[in-house]
């Protein structure tokens, strides 16, 4: 054959090729079957065990960021100025105590300090120090009532065509005693990048879970009429909701 | 599924006296676990190229190092308003542009990415997509994997392809042969000695290798398994051993393919396919 034809031939195949692999990315009933690897990880590896815990000489002082940076949101921007003291976390939904946090009263609660490594899905990873208020604090003092099975963290950020940020973890998730709000990175208030004042950390799940600029906190008992009905706007662009792996 | 012309006599007149008679080779369950492992392993590289492109680096540590980066897929601006893609391994940067760094965006253009989009899967850049593939094919590959064991310890063609000492002698002898220097293999049973060292590290180290190195890199199997990660030097270190592992079994993968071809095609593809095999020069069914 000649060469001209048979570079031409292969780079139409190949062409071919890609509107058929992007075909199947998109195919609902493909991805809807590979759904069942979701399952088969989180009852394989699950919510068990805890992340390594480093010393301070392993902190990374240079913690890059990924996603939006701080965000635009009037609001938020407001609260940014005037260095978040109005900034209050409501916490509701199927609880029997429904009440509001503001930071400092977040700042009494903030016990745990812990040293983990940040793992982001795009497959880098940092190190840094954390400090805030182990979760289960939180939803013990707010008592979930039996029917709540997820924790939503909504975020102050949205996306370019307005989408709120959001994202879910189940109940044993949030009692992992790992699972923090965090309000210190490395020794100092959580930056406006980084997630100010208040973000979501779990040092055993891929970072995309940890909310961060979290606006308020609701329990409740299934996530599928939460906006795109998948527990997460990462979940909501095809990501896994388990993230533990 | 012979390359027999119809006018021609039959194959076994025409055979030189060498050949030997046409036996069993492979089950209906090995074929079928060939060709869904085959399927399954293109597809894991796909999509684990795809994966790569979301951080096309890959580091010696436990966090990102650029101290300790073994390699790295990047584009800068050429001259005139181009753009150049760059491969730095091991410290040497080579211009890989149109191929890694810079090159098909799987919608038919170019654009900056480490892996050009006709080798990865989906073609164009979704990393969610990517790893929803990867995740259903390792299950599928880990799967088949389990299948062949059991099935190869039960009916015991396991155990004539395990590499065992009395084979090490014949190792040199049968290079010779595929290398022409050698008239004849040197008698060998089912797997000829170089197949059984192959396929044993293929099987026994290199395929536990890249499942415990994938598992190693994710936070959940890190928490619960801590010293996994710890051994393989960090979860950077992890991922470069990962990919590591796939550039091994993807050449592995060329050289099997390479030998199928070279070795008699219809006969192998005859016995991968309909089973049936005939057997070579100083080729047997045993051990």
């Amino acid at each position: 054959m000649n060469r001209k034809l048979f570079v031409a031939s292969a780079a139409a195949l190949l062409a071919g090729c890609d509107s058929v692999k992007n075909g199947l990315n998109e195919n609902e009933a493909v991805r809807s079957t590979l759904h069942v690897a979701q399952d088969l990880n989180a009852i394989a590896i699950g919510t068990h065990g805890m992340a390594k815990l480093y010393s301070p000489a392993d902190i990374d002082r240079d913690y890059p960021t990924n996603g939006d940076p701080t965000p635009t949101d009037p609001a938020y921007q407001a609260l940014v100025r005037e260095g978040f003291r109005s900034y209050r976390l409501p916490v509701g939904g199927l609880v029997e105590h429904p009440r509001t946090f503001d930071l400092k009263e977040l700042r009494t609660l903030a016990t745990l300090t812990q040293i983990t490594r940040h793992d982001c899905v795009e497959g880098w990873s940092v190190i840094g120090q954390w400090t805030g208020i182990p979760l289960h604090t939180i939803v013990s003092i707010v008592q979930p009532k039996p029917q709540a099975r997820y924790v939503v963290f909504y975020s102050f950020d949205h996306d370019d065509q307005g989408q709120q940020f959001y994202g879910s973890i189940d109940r044993l998730q949030a009692a992992h005693p790992q699972t923090m709000l965090a309000l210190d990175l490395n020794g100092k208030a959580v930056d406006p990048d980084h997630g100010a004042p208040v973000r979501l950390r779990i040092p055993t799940q891929l970072a995309y879970k940890s909310t961060k600029w979290v606006q308020r906190i609701e329990l409740v008992s299934d996530f599928k009429h939460i906006f795109g009905g998948n527990g997460g706007y990462w979940e909501d662009q095809g990501y896994q909701w388990y993230a533990g792996i | 599924m012979d390359a027999t012309a119809p006018n021609a006599p039959p194959r076994a007149e025409v055979r030189p006296a060498t050949a030997g008679p046409v036996v069993k080779r492979h089950s209906i369950a090995v074929r079928l676990l060939h060709w869904t492992g085959a399927f399954a392993l293109l597809l894991l590289v796909m999509s684990g190229f795809a994966i790569f492109n979301a951080a096309p680096y890959l580091d010696a540590s436990d966090y990102n190092n650029p101290a300790r980066r073994v390699l790295e897929i990047g584009s800068e601006q050429g001259p005139n308003g181009t753009t150049i893609g760059t491969t730095t391994i091991f410290g040497l940067r080579v211009n890989t542009t149109h191929v890694l760094g810079y090159g098909d965006d799987g919608q038919g253009g170019e654009a900056a990415r480490a892996f050009p989009g006709w080798i990865t899967f989906p073609a164009y850049q979704d990393l969610a997509g990517a790893r929803a593939f990867h995740f259903f094919f390792a299950w599928v590959m880990v799967i088949v994997g389990a299948i062949y064991i059991v099935v190869g310890l039960l009916n015991k063609d396991l155990s004539l392809l395990v590499v065992r000492p009395s084979d090490f002698p014949k190792m040199w002898p049968m290079q010779a042969y595929y290398l022409r220097l050698r008239k004849e293999p040197p008698p060998h049973g089912k797997y000829n000695p170089l197949q059984k060292a192959g396929y044993t590290v293929v099987i026994f180290v290199l395929a536990p290798f890249i499942v415990l190195t994938g598992l190693a890199l994710s936070p959940g199997v890190d928490a619960l398994a801590g010293p996994l990660t710890t051994v393989l030097g960090g979860r950077q270190f992890a991922r470069t051993w990962h990919f590591a592992a796939t550039i091994a079994l993807v050449a592995f993968t060329f050289g099997h393919v390479f030998l199928v071809v070279s070795t008699g095609f219809f006969n192998n593809m005859r016995s991968m396919t309909l089973g049936t095999y005939r057997l070579g020069k100083n080729e047997g069914t045993g051990v």
